[in-house]
């Protein structure tokens, strides 16, 4: 129903010269009954508030709600006095009375006049933009990490003490899982437990964050998650969807500093552009998820713990975020100009490329889209926000310390627990010139990060925390995965992603040597006159590589039809059986200053006699930089001899020995003329350039595509940015890791691997699983539990089920 | 209810169901006041209807069914050299059903006979998501919202996990037979929707794409006997007892990971685990439902039902251009299809309606869209056309079918579980386009109508990431008035 002019004048007429209205004891009354619901406080409905005066006269998405030039033409009195069911406030329950309604024409004829400072709830809590400087408490019984001094004079205050510290066992699984993501081995917890040294967990926290590698492969996880990267999965098939992986790992590698690996996501490049063009799939999509707002989303989210998603579609009823506000990001990226799309529907409105916080300044709209792009990269990373900052440290401080000092993590608009905590971190960032390792070092060295976890109630609520000490967390699928490989020597020899995964000794100052793969294919020089070589037929080849100077690192690749063993200066390196899958060997420790001998003995397979070759390949760098690359060639001999297990042909002071040695007879190779190889070659040159799958270390989970196994333990699809994996283990995971056929065959693989180790007891082995899979030594109590299933003939049955006990362990599932 | 399943002797006797009843509400207590998402206030007064089904099985017809070959029979021209696409609507003649005046396809014999124990709805519509894609639109079907969306959508089956619980506590509530995951074509496409989406994992699906394997999923592992399996639990139990300092591993997450490795094992050593055995049945009914993996997987629907499984989920599969994914020999395959699918179906109705369960048992036939010989998509849509024969004539038999992705009308059948019988709810058009031209019933409705039966409101919502999310979007679905009273 619509009011008819007349009857408008009339009730005009009603109320002029009417009594001035007390607001607060007249009007407040009627609007928290029948408006509060949906519109004060938190809640506005239709973007509307009337939290305050000014949110009253703001007015919602359509417009102004209150007019007070005419006041009679006000939506709010049109909408309280309707029954029409689409314009009729409250939609729902009880009408105002005739005399509400007119009291509160009266007052908007009035002027809405407000009370000084009324709010009918508070407003939501609206975070500090800027850093801060906190002033630090001081330190409390020689706590003196910025860290404690902030936790332990919160901790005062509350009257708590601070939460025990941990033992060094428990210090060292802890901050190994969570630097590097991997167990310390049985050795590296012997050798820290023998560690003497006051500062040796600082040093310990140091070391890990140097192994570059381990670092890299366990942190994909983390980013693989926050910025929706995988190897397989939606949008790919179609080329809908880009991935970023080799971008992310070396950026991870070299600890590309945070701003600018935030830079070149914003602003990216050809290389790191997947993240920004999010997933694109087939057909019609929702306007929410065009990929301008689907790049709108991301970039708020990762970067800056905003949820644009709710107003993508519409202004938000949840926080402050509007329409224009998702699509002002979104604009920004857009090659072409945007309208505001409200629910699917066409405003009419053109969106205006502009982002969220223009305290710090403005994108410029008229410029090029890659100009706005950089712009936006600038204003994201500029010092003074520090929204950006603490929405990183606060997602770093969440993966140590189990929970978010605002949590959720992705909800950077609600309230720290503590303040002072989260500013001190990303002051930190910002002074370490944005170095997450720095950040982490920071967190992972304090008293507070070194204390013992927190024990929770099984009521706990989140609600409202308080600290009380790191909470635990659960092994992400690819700690868990990488942990039984490593248990049960299971690890598979190949990574399935080609990315550059550098020498694990190399510092990150130490760029690997990449050079061009030139090995040419040599096999005996009795092969010259057309014969070819005998199945099983064995060679030895040689060369000499003398160095100039001591190494810095050498990397080499080599591969044999069918066969070989490499050997260098008496000692094996290693060996392959399959010249398909050449193998790329660190030589970094085993060349010296002089001469090196290499010694190669290469074997044929088959049934009949067929074509046989060797490629190898050195590339070395020098102490003061020189490069040196020694490659098979025709200058390289060969003999029918073999050699003893250490790769030589004479044992100093055996007479016999020395006798045989004599009769060894070195002649040169010859080359051969196959392009068989192929396939090896391009995998070699792949490994030389450093994409390679198929390294020398031990293959990582996390660089793995997700099996069932990682699904079942929780590996999320990542369609969706995922901030928090959940904590928790599902029946049907629980099923999964009591039956099922991936985690059974690696554990009866590893028990069988297991047997053939020397072991002085059914006991000895129970220690070596309890110091290797949870870094303490086994109670007396479950070591005679443990020995028992081993059995005392070490049967490959009681050594699996063993290491699925173990490995169900709630203390070997979480990291505490 | 009676189950004639014998408990495997040599395996422990479960808890007794109070205790188990007891730790399973703990455990669920537990887990929801950690990370997963609540029930919104606001939805705890939303009175949830009085359900009329305690447990569902969707017979998923995947690939895109055409109701003119099944339960929409139109005009029937046979094949001919030189036919025209035109003056094909259906290649099946009709045939008369138990059910007065209503007649569905030559080939559906068995099905026949039992449609009048529920509702037949003809005029299921979906929107023409551009090029109608098959797994976007099963994962609209599947979780009522058109994909992508900005947080990960639970499958319906997850709803009921979710809101109802298992009916069995040692049964997983959401199981999902007869599709594989892995290394068919659009399996990322499949995963994003089998799934719980932000409830957690706790409310997936167990996946048994083999049914003649299903009874592995829940033995002890390949190559270990009962006995070892036994004394393995026992001795992990026994390590867990014997943890120094118990007191600092004694909280909140410790006990859920036990728990679940306690409900695990329980479900691996319980009665109930023979349910998941069809080589239990005897070799008559074997036979009866075994059409191939699909009258197996209908087999293993029923008895998981009979033991208190929630929501069964039964496919013929979705692999890209196989099975219901007709562009080429629409008419031969349709054929092979309804044998498929014909006895098995038929069986497992009455079956149910013999244990006195398909009262209580809702099933429901449907598929993500129809087809039709001539039109792509909607009438006037441009999606690609991707039929077999580009020319407006049948040249070889292998020409003849149903052709080409159509959303305008759908047939889905609803039997059992309190909905109307011998019903039949809309209608289409009897020429071309063959649009619902009666009762349209949108994906929202018609989850409205299936989560009505389930006794849960259209408006039910959770909380995620601060914001609502509803059984149905926005919470506005509405039931289609096809319920008994």
């Amino acid at each position: 129903m619509r009011r008819s002019p007349l009857l408008v004048s009339l009730l005009a007429a009603a109320s002029l010269g009417a009594a001035p209205v007390d607001f607060a004891h007249e009007v407040v009354p009627i609007l928290r009954k029948h408006c509060g619901e949906c519109h004060t406080g938190d809640k506005k409905k239709g973007g509307f508030s009337m939290n305050t005066r000014a949110s009253l006269l703001e007015g919602g998405e359509n417009g102004a709600v209150v007019s007070l030039v005419q006041a009679q033409q006000s939506k709010l009195l049109e909408a309280v006095a309707s029954a029409d069911p689409d314009i009729r406030m409250p939609p729902k329950g009880d009408r105002l009375s005739p005399a509400e309604v007119a009291t509160l024409r009266t007052w908007i004829e009035q002027g809405a006049v407000w009370t000084e400072g009324f709010a009918f709830k508070q407003p939501a809590y609206e975070p500090p933009l800027r850093p801060r400087q906190p002033v630090l408490p001081a330190a409390k019984a020689g706590r003196t990490h910025p860290i404690d001094r902030v936790l332990d004079g919160w901790l005062a205050e509350k009257g708590a003490p601070p939460p025990p510290p941990a033992d060094d066992a428990t210090f060292q699984r802890r901050v190994s899982l969570d630097l590097v993501g991997v167990l310390p081995s049985a050795e590296e917890a012997q050798a820290f437990a023998a560690d003497r040294r006051p500062d040796k967990r600082v040093q310990l926290v140091r070391a890990l964050l140097a192994r570059d590698v381990d670092y890299a492969d366990h942190w994909m996880v983390f980013w693989n998650d926050l910025l929706r990267n995988d190897y397989a999965g939606t949008g790919y098939i179609d080329g809908g969807r880009k991935q970023i992986t080799h971008w992310l790992y070396l950026s991870l590698l070299a600890n590309k500093p945070y701003d600018r690996f935030t830079r070149e996501l914003v602003a990216p490049s050809s290389d790191s552009e997947g993240f920004a063009k999010g997933i694109i799939w087939r057909g019609a999509v929702s306007a929410a998820q065009m990929p301008e707002l689907q790049y709108s989303q991301s970039v708020s989210q990762t970067f800056l713990g905003i949820n644009m998603k709710c107003a993508s579609c519409h202004d938000s009823f949840v926080d402050r975020w509007k329409l224009r506000d998702a699509y002002g990001l979104a604009a920004i990226y857009s090659d072409q100009p945007m309208e505001l799309v409200r629910c699917d529907i066409p405003t009419g409105k053109p969106a205006a490329a502009a982002w969220p916080f223009p305290e710090l300044g403005q994108v410029d709209a008229t410029k090029p889209r890659d100009e706005r792009l950089a712009q936006l990269a600038a204003l994201i990373t500029h010092p003074e926000n520090g929204r950006f900052q603490r929405t990183i440290v606060n997602r770093l401080w969440h993966r140590l310390m189990g929970r978010g000092i605002v949590h959720p993590v992705d909800a950077m608009q609600s309230r720290p627990w503590n303040q002072d905590l989260l500013d001190v971190l990303a002051n930190r960032l910002v002074e370490s010139k944005y170095d997450l390792k720095a950040v982490l070092e920071f967190i992972a060295t304090s008293q507070a990060y070194q204390s013992r976890a927190e024990v929770l109630a099984r009521d706990a609520e989140d609600k409202d925390y308080v600290y009380r000490g790191p909470r635990a967390k659960r092994l992400t699928a690819e700690q868990f995965v990488d942990a039984v490989w490593r248990l049960t020597g299971t690890t598979p020899a190949k990574i399935e992603l080609k990315v550059p995964r550098a020498n694990p000794a190399a510092a990150s100052a130490r760029k690997p040597v990449i050079e061009p793969l030139v090995a040419a294919p040599i096999w005996s020089g009795d092969i010259a006159g057309g014969r070819l070589p005998a199945a099983g037929e064995m060679r030895s080849f040689r060369h000499q590589l003398v160095l100039a100077a001591d190494v810095d690192l050498a990397t080499c690749v080599i591969t044999c039809d069918n066969g070989f063993d490499l050997y260098v200066n008496g000692k094996k390196i290693g060996s392959g059986d399959n010249w398909a899958d050449p193998k790329s060997f660190d030589l970094s420790a085993a060349l010296l200053k002089g001469a090196n001998q290499f010694v190669i003995v290469g074997s044929n397979a088959g049934s009949s006699p067929n074509v046989a070759a060797l490629f190898f390949q050195v590339n070395v760098s020098l102490k003061g930089g020189a490069r040196v690359r020694m490659a098979t060639d025709a200058s390289w001999e060969w003999t029918k001899s073999v050699p003893n297990a250490r790769g030589t042909f004479a044992a100093a002071g055996k007479a016999k020995a020395a006798t045989k040695a004599a009769e060894v007879v070195w002649q040169p190779v010859s080359l051969v003329k196959s392009e068989a190889w192929r396939k090896a070659e391009v995998r070699m040159a792949e490994m030389l350039a450093g994409v390679d799958g198929t390294s020398s270390l031990p293959a990582r989970a996390s660089l793995m595509k997700s099996d069932m196994l990682q699904r079942a333990l929780g590996r999320p699809n990542r369609e969706q940015i995922v901030s928090m994996r959940p904590n928790e283990l599902s029946t049907l995971e629980a099923i999964d890791l009591s039956n099922g056929q991936a985690l059974t065959s690696l554990l009866a693989a590893g028990a069988a691997k297991l047997k053939k180790r020397k072991w002085s007891s059914p006991e000895d082995l129970a220690r070596w699983l309890y110091v290797s899979a949870l870094s303490r030594e086994p109670a007396p109590a479950e070591l005679k539990v443990a020995a028992g299933m081993v059995g005392p003939d070490l049967s490959e049955q009681g050594i699996a089920d063993l290491l699925w006990a173990v490995c169900m362990l709630p203390e070997f599932q979480t990291i505490r | 209810m009676n189950s004639p399943l014998p408990l495997d002797p040599s395996l422990p006797e479960p808890l007794a169901r109070r205790e188990f009843l007891r730790m399973l509400a703990a455990a669920g207590a537990a887990t929801l006041s950690m990370s997963a998402p609540r029930l919104l206030a606001e939805s705890e007064k939303i009175v949830q209807p009085a359900a009329s089904a305690d447990s569902c099985i969707l017979i998923w017809l995947a690939g895109g069914m055409a109701a003119p070959e099944t339960f929409d029979p139109k005009r029937y021209a046979p094949y001919e050299k030189g036919l025209s696409y035109e003056r094909v609507l259906s290649t099946f003649p009709a045939i008369p059903t138990s059910v007065d005046g209503v007649r569905i396809c030559q080939g559906l014999e068995n099905i026949a006979q039992v449609m009048d124990r529920g509702t037949l709805i003809r005029s299921a519509v979906q929107p023409d998501l551009g090029s109608i894609l098959h797994s976007r639109h099963q994962f609209h079907w599947h979780t009522g919202y058109v994909p992508p969306q900005t947080v990960a959508c639970p499958h319906i089956g997850a709803w009921m996990a979710r809101v109802l619980g298992p009916r069995n506590p040692v049964m997983p509530a959401f199981i999902n037979i007869g599709q594989r995951l892995e290394g068919v074509g659009e399996s990322e496409e499949l995963k994003s929707f089998t799934t719980a989406g932000f409830f957690g994992g706790e409310y997936g699906p167990m996946n048994l794409p083999f049914p003649e394997e299903a009874a592995a999923a829940v033995r002890p592992p390949k190559g270990m006997d009962a006995g070892r399996f036994v004394n393995r639990d026992r001795e992990f139990r026994r390590l867990v007892d014997a943890t120094p300092s118990r007191d600092l591993l004694s909280d909140h997450q410790h006990e859920s990971m036990l728990r679940s490795m306690d409900n695990a094992y329980r479900l691996l050593s319980a009665k109930e685990r023979s349910a998941f055995d069809i080589t239990l049945e005897t070799p008559e009914v074997q036979k009866d439902y075994d059409t191939g993996r699909f009258g197996r997987g209908c087999l293993l629907a029923r008895r998981l039902v009979e033991n208190g499984a929630r929501f069964v989920e039964v496919t013929t599969e979705y692999v890209p251009f196989f099975q219901w994914d007709t562009h080429g020999k629409g008419h031969e395959t349709v054929a092979k299809m309804h044998a498929e699918i014909d006895r098995p179906i038929a069986r497992l109705i009455r079956d149910l309606e013999q244990r006195g369960l398909l009262e209580r048992t809702l099933v429901i036939i449907a598929s993500e869209f129809s087809r039709d010989a001539m039109i792509e998509g909607r009438p006037g849509s441009k999606a690609k056309d991707q039929a077999f024969n580009k020319s407006g004539v049948m040249t070889s038999p292998d020409h003849y079918g149903l052709h080409r992705h159509f959303t305008g009308g759908t047939s889905v059948v609803m039997l059992g579980g309190g909905v109307k019988k011998g019903h039949v709810y809309g209608a289409t058009a009897d020429e071309r386009p063959l649009v619902a031209i009666k009762d349209p019933v949108s994906i929202s409705d018609m989850h409205a109508t299936i989560f009505r039966a389930m006794g849960i409101s259209p408006k039910t919502a959770f909380d995620i990431e601060g914001r609502p999310f509803y059984a149905t979007v926005d919470g506005k679905g509405v039931p289609i008035p096809i319920f008994k009273g």
